[in-house]
């Protein structure tokens, strides 16, 4: 065994870890839309200082704009569609959910100086979440918004809640806890109801009711937001086509027509609605079945309703001005959400958030303002308006600003953002907005040369100053709407073949390592029938959003078949039958332990509802519980200590390994202090609560990064030296182990030893099962089918522990506070160290690194180094293609399920977790490959 | 591999086919008069009633198992019809509890609710595993490992216990896999899908089982001839 032999080995392993970073980075860039949160804020003082709008017609009383609203009712109703509330006219055939909001038609069609109804237009990924954060922002929110916060969703990027709260406005919110996430500490009074049981129509709504309609006539508010959920909620249980539904339309109708009295009650001069805005609006729409979140224009279509109570400007506006065609507006006009954010800032006088890309909506502005629009007026006769020239000279600053700060946010996100816009789309947009500019300095003069009011030549000037302006702010728009929220179908072809070629290429190493030594075909026998099915099951299974919800319960399932089968394979040798049913029993521990995981993820998923009623046994605070959840944990893992100490015996060992294992074993004696003071069942004084938090973890954390030292020192050494090769692997093998397993025990929690105890004992006895099949076999006949099969169960095991130790492949899977185990303050990497190690440590580093123990055999390896190393990159090289195929079908069905409806909120985060995976197993096995593959000759 | 020899007394070889043909259409006819039963006598089917359902399932099927296989039991010499129906009652219970640790293995709900309908569906899916083996070979380990293990069956009463025993087991292996599907169908609660798998898997293993001993004992008469 020289040093050719394992270059020979070891090359293909990085060929494809190289490929599959190729074709993870190819697909993620298509696939996975990111976008940079920047930490900036807009203030009072920009405007006045930087904008190049000052010194135009207006100065501008307000902070940037003069504010026309002094409160604003906002009313969100969640998955509001836009037929709940436009009449049925719009639409083919009337259904039962449709006129069910009358208040609102009727003031839209009898009033429309006063109250209109918008389509509004929602930019996927449409689900709360990310719509709030767009309303709020004036931002498209991509999947993964990479940010400062680190899990917690609160918003980081300014945004017109933050705006109002520093401008000394007065926020209450009321309804749907989603905002309490996002705004935690801004609202002056906040009635938050908690949202995650979709099965519970009425707790959300009545509380909201509750508030709102007191509310409605204090004075100690300045802007009221009420988010309603049932709608959302019927949809999501019911469908939209249902009698639930249909109550629950009707209820915000009587809700909608209170509220509307009450304003309008207030709204005389001098009352407390004087100026105040109603907005009625949703955030997403559903489908008929009521799911959301994909960008159909069933879900990405809601409405909105606005209805200004200002009586001095409505009644300015001709009230026979309601014309034959008033339908057919109502159905057409549109507004996009991404705009909702600045028009509210604009209408409000705050500050327009940093990171709003939307446009001043000119509808929505003009009704407020009580003039016409651009749209409706014509500009025939010149009397009378000069209340539109006011207007437009107002709109058109509004524009100015707009214009201005959306350019500066483009400049500064190109500039702070690893993947900026690309400096050609920059050209263009600078270009576009000096264009728009320079026609501003034009305009301002005409119109200031001209101020005898000659509104021929004044009202075009301005129009055509708003529509340069718009053009560019729509060029925006589209170029970040094509930047951040369209897949680039190409990139994730190109991602999908590259996965391909890596799959072909994986194929014939295997081959290759098979073809080193012939011997004799390998039959296909019954074991590696079942591992090639059990892999194509599992891939296959990615294809539905229900197997990927329990896919630890399916993972379970393969497995528990895979034990059932090895104990008929036992019974029929009849031999190792007790290790096959000890096999079989750690299944079924592991299947509970899977279910408490599951449970756990209910409580968080929209998508599912799971509680196993075996679990209400365990919540009792019976005593023998307590003790059970404190002393099970320690004499696992004082059991765990005594058996690395049992495998140095009988075997000769130098120096390191020796200090090696002496620490270990003093690591699990830490972890034992650590366990018993955090169960407090001593009842030690406070004291010595800093030695649990820190001084203990830290030097665990210490030694484990010791004896990976030691070890890698060690390898250097003893280059050198000559040792019988199956020794010396088993000696790195337990090396490594007793080097990686405290820090991930410790990280895991107080179950962690118990998982790291059921690893053992199912290695072992794999191991043994393994030698029962080699025995009747033949040693070297049966060497892929075995090795398949075995590294096959392997996987499975090591898929069903990642769920066991309360893992799932959503981010609130993670487990936070695993993070912070030893360590108080946030410093990014080292945090995410320890957040991956704890996430992947039982699923992904121990096994892979443990997989020498289960294919190696002393007895027939000793003295034959090249076979156990070919056996060795061969049981590594299947392990990979295991991984790689299963993630190539996740590929697959994420590129088919681009357009589900989950697609956001179940299929990416599979993706992102999948993919973290094989790359976290690509580097384990590399590495692996290269640190066991050598004897030391 | 070591081969067990088949060291059957003669009477056994001495099986009509009629004989079985009626065996097979006993076990086939069983299980649909429990349909038809439940359906037109107590109103009430797997997936309104499972629990009563599978309950009178296995109170019909059993039954006619146990009586059919005793029939057939290896050593007549030393066993009596009534030894062999005892040993099949008692081969019920024992494969139950395995057939039922199994499920949960598997990933079978466990709770309170779920305990009166998992051990009705083990009974019933043990009536049709275990408990013909149990009748005719008592326990012999050697014949149970050559059955179910090996998957050799030597004769036709063999192929009539292995056969449909196996289409039980598969079936309702694949009978669990629509139940994780959120179709929220009634059906895919456990264990209507998988007690539907284990009935049709039976059925379909009898039918081939039938089959095959057709095959066979034409074979034989050739042979004969």
């Amino acid at each position: 065994m020289d040093k050719s032999d394992k270059w020979r080995l070891i090359w293909p392993v990085m060929v494809i870890m190289v490929l599959h970073f190729v074709a993870i980075f190819l697909f993620t860039r298509g696939f996975l839309l990111t976008r940079t949160e920047l930490p900036f804020y807009s203030t009072c003082s920009d405007s006045a200082s930087q904008s190049p709008c000052e010194g135009g017609f207006n100065s501008t009383t307000g902070c940037w704009t003069k504010p026309l609203v002094q409160r604003v009712v906002i009313i969100v109703i969640d998955a509001l569609r836009f037929d709940f509330v436009a009449p049925s006219t719009c639409f083919q055939e009337k259904k039962p959910w449709m006129d069910r909001l009358k208040v609102l038609q009727d003031l839209a069609l009898t009033q429309p100086s006063r109250a209109r109804i918008f389509k509004f237009i929602a930019d996927p990924p449409t689900t709360t979440l990310q719509r709030l954060k767009g309303l709020t922002t004036g931002g498209l929110p991509t999947f993964i918004d990479v940010g400062h916060s680190f899990g917690a969703p609160a918003i980081v990027e300014d945004n017109f809640v933050h705006q109002l709260v520093q401008n000394g406005r007065k926020v209450v919110m009321m309804g749907d806890d989603t905002w309490m996430q996002l705004f935690p500490h801004h609202f002056e009074k906040s009635y938050p109801f908690p949202s995650f049981n979709v099965k519970d129509l009425h707790t959300v709504d009545n509380g909201c009711i509750d508030h709102l309609i007191p509310l409605l006539h204090h004075d100690d508010w300045d802007v009221l937001i009420a988010h309603f959920l049932g709608v959302d909620h019927a949809g999501h249980i019911y469908g939209v086509d249902s009698g639930p539904m249909v109550e629950k339309l009707d209820q915000y109708n009587g809700v909608l027509e209170r509220v509307i009295g009450i304003l309008e009650d207030h709204s005389g001069p001098g009352g407390l609605h004087e100026n105040t805005l109603l907005l009625v609006l949703g955030d997403h729409g559903q489908t008929l079945n009521g799911d959301h979140g994909g960008g159909t224009a069933e879900e990405a279509e809601t409405s909105l309703f606005a209805m200004t109570f200002d009586k001095v400007h409505s009644a300015r506006t001709d009230p026979s001005s309601s014309d034959l065609h008033l339908d057919k507006m109502v159905c057409q006009s549109s507004i996009q959400q991404l705009n909702f954010a600045v028009t509210v800032s604009a209408l409000l006088g705050i500050p327009f958030p940093f990171g709003s890309i939307g446009t001043a909506e000119p509808e929505l502005y003009a009704l407020v303002a009580g003039v016409e629009g651009l749209n409706r007026s014509s500009f025939k006769n010149c009397e009378n308006e000069s209340d539109l020239e006011e207007w437009m000279k107002n709109y058109a600053t509004v524009l100015c600003k707009n214009s201005w700060q959306v350019k500066k946010y483009v400049d500064v996100y190109s500039a702070a953002s690893v993947d900026g816009f690309s400096s050609e789309d920059m050209i263009h947009i600078t270009d576009e907005y000096a264009q728009a500019q320079q026609n501003w300095s034009q305009t301002v003069k005409i119109l200031q040369s001209h101020d005898n009011k000659n509104c021929h030549t004044s009202l075009p000037a301005l129009k055509g100053q708003i529509d340069a302006y718009s053009r560019f702010l729509d060029g925006v728009a589209e170029l970040a709407r094509s930047k951040w929220t369209e897949f680039n179908v190409k990139m994730m072809g190109a991602g999908l073949g590259a996965m391909f070629i890596s799959l072909v290429f994986h194929f014939l190493s295997i081959k290759r390592v098979m073809d080193f030594s012939p011997c004799g075909a390998s039959k296909i026998s019954l074991g590696s029938v079942f591992a090639f099915s059990t892999v194509l099951i599992r891939g296959c299974s990615f294809l539905s959003n229900s197997y990927i919800l329990e896919e630890g319960k399916v993972a379970n399932y393969l497995l528990a078949t895979s034990c059932i089968l090895q104990l008929r394979y036992s019974f029929k040798k009849n031999m190792m039958l007790s290790e096959a049913v000890i096999l079989l029993l750690l299944t079924l521990a592991l299947r509970f332990s899977i279910e408490i995981g599951l449970s756990k993820q209910a409580a968080t998923s929209l998508f599912m509802n799971y509680y196993p009623s075996w679990l209400s046994w365990f919540t009792g605070d019976h005593p023998f519980w307590t003790l059970l959840s404190v002393y099970m944990p320690i004499l696992a893992l004082l059991l765990v200590a005594y058996l690395i100490h049992k495998s140095s015996f009988g075997f000769t060992w130098w120096g390191i390994s020796n200090y090696v294992i002496k620490l270990t074993i003093l690591s699990y004696m830490l972890i034992v202090v650590h366990t018993i003071l955090e169960s407090n069942v001593l009842g030690l004084p406070p004291a010595s609560e800093y030695y649990r938090r820190v001084v203990i973890p830290q030097t665990i954390y210490a030694l484990g990064l010791g004896k990976l030292l030691l070890l890698a020192i060690d390898a250097f050494r003893r280059e050198g030296k000559v040792l019988d090769c199956y020794m010396s692997l088993y000696r790195k093998t337990v090396m490594v182990l007793c080097a990686w397993s405290p820090t991930i025990i410790l990280l895991s929690g107080s179950k962690g030893s118990l998982f790291a105890l059921a690893l053992i004992i199912s290695g072992k006895c794999m191991m043994r099962l393994k030698i029962a099949v080699e025995d009747s076999k033949g040693t070297s006949d049966g060497l892929l089918s075995s090795c398949l099969s075995q590294v096959t169960q392997w996987n499975l095991l090591a898929v069903c522990l990642f769920f066991a130790t309360g893992h799932w492949c959503a981010f609130d899977g993670l487990r936070y506070g695993a993070a912070f185990i030893g360590f108080d303050e946030f410093i990014f990497a080292r945090q995410a160290a320890l957040q991956a190690i704890e996430t992947f440590g039982f699923s992904h580093i121990l096994p892979i690194l443990g997989l020498p123990f289960l294919v190696a055999d002393g007895n027939s390896d000793q003295g034959r180094p090249f076979l156990l190393f070919k056996k060795i990159s061969l049981a590594y090289l299947i392990l990979g293609m295991i991984s790689a195929v299963t993630v190539t079908f996740t590929l697959m069905c994420v590129s088919i399920h681009r357009r589900h409806l989950m697609v956001w909120g179940l299929f990416a985060p599979k993706y992102v977790f999948d993919v973290v995976g094989l790359i976290v197993t690509d580097t384990l096995i590399c590495m692996a490959s290269i640190y066991y593959v050598t004897c030391g000759r | 591999m070591e081969k067990a020899p088949p060291n059957y007394p003669s009477a056994v070889n001495l099986i009509s086919i009629s004989d079985l043909c009626l065996s097979h259409s006993l076990c086939v006819s069983g299980l649909a008069a429990a349909f038809w039963a439940a359906r037109s006598i107590y109103y009430i089917d797997l997936i309104s009633d499972p629990f009563r359902t599978l309950r009178h399932f296995f109170v019909i099927q059993a039954p006619i198992v146990i009586l059919v296989f005793s029939r057939f039991r290896r050593d007549p010499e030393q066993c009596s019809y009534l030894k062999a129906m005892i040993r099949g009652v008692l081969g019920t219970f024992a494969g139950a509890l395995v057939n039922a640790l199994v499920a949960i293995a598997l990933g079978a709900p466990v709770g309170l609710n779920y305990l009166p309908k998992t051990v009705y569906w083990s009974l019933l899916i043990s009536s049709l595993t275990f408990v013909p083996a149990a009748c005719v070979f008592g326990a012999s380990w050697k014949d149970w490992r050559r059955l179910f293990a090996h998957t050799k069956p030597v004769d036709l009463v063999d192929y009539m216990i292995c056969v449909p025993a196996h289409g039980a087991i598969v079936g309702s292996w694949f009978g669990a896999w629509p139940m994780p599907l959120d179709w929220e169908r009634p059906w895919q609660e456990w264990p209507i899908c998988v007690s539907y798998g284990t009935m049709v898997g039976y059925v379909a293993g009898m039918l081939l089982s039938f089959g095959l001993t057709v095959v066979k004992s034409e074979k034989q008469h050739l042979k004969k001839d």
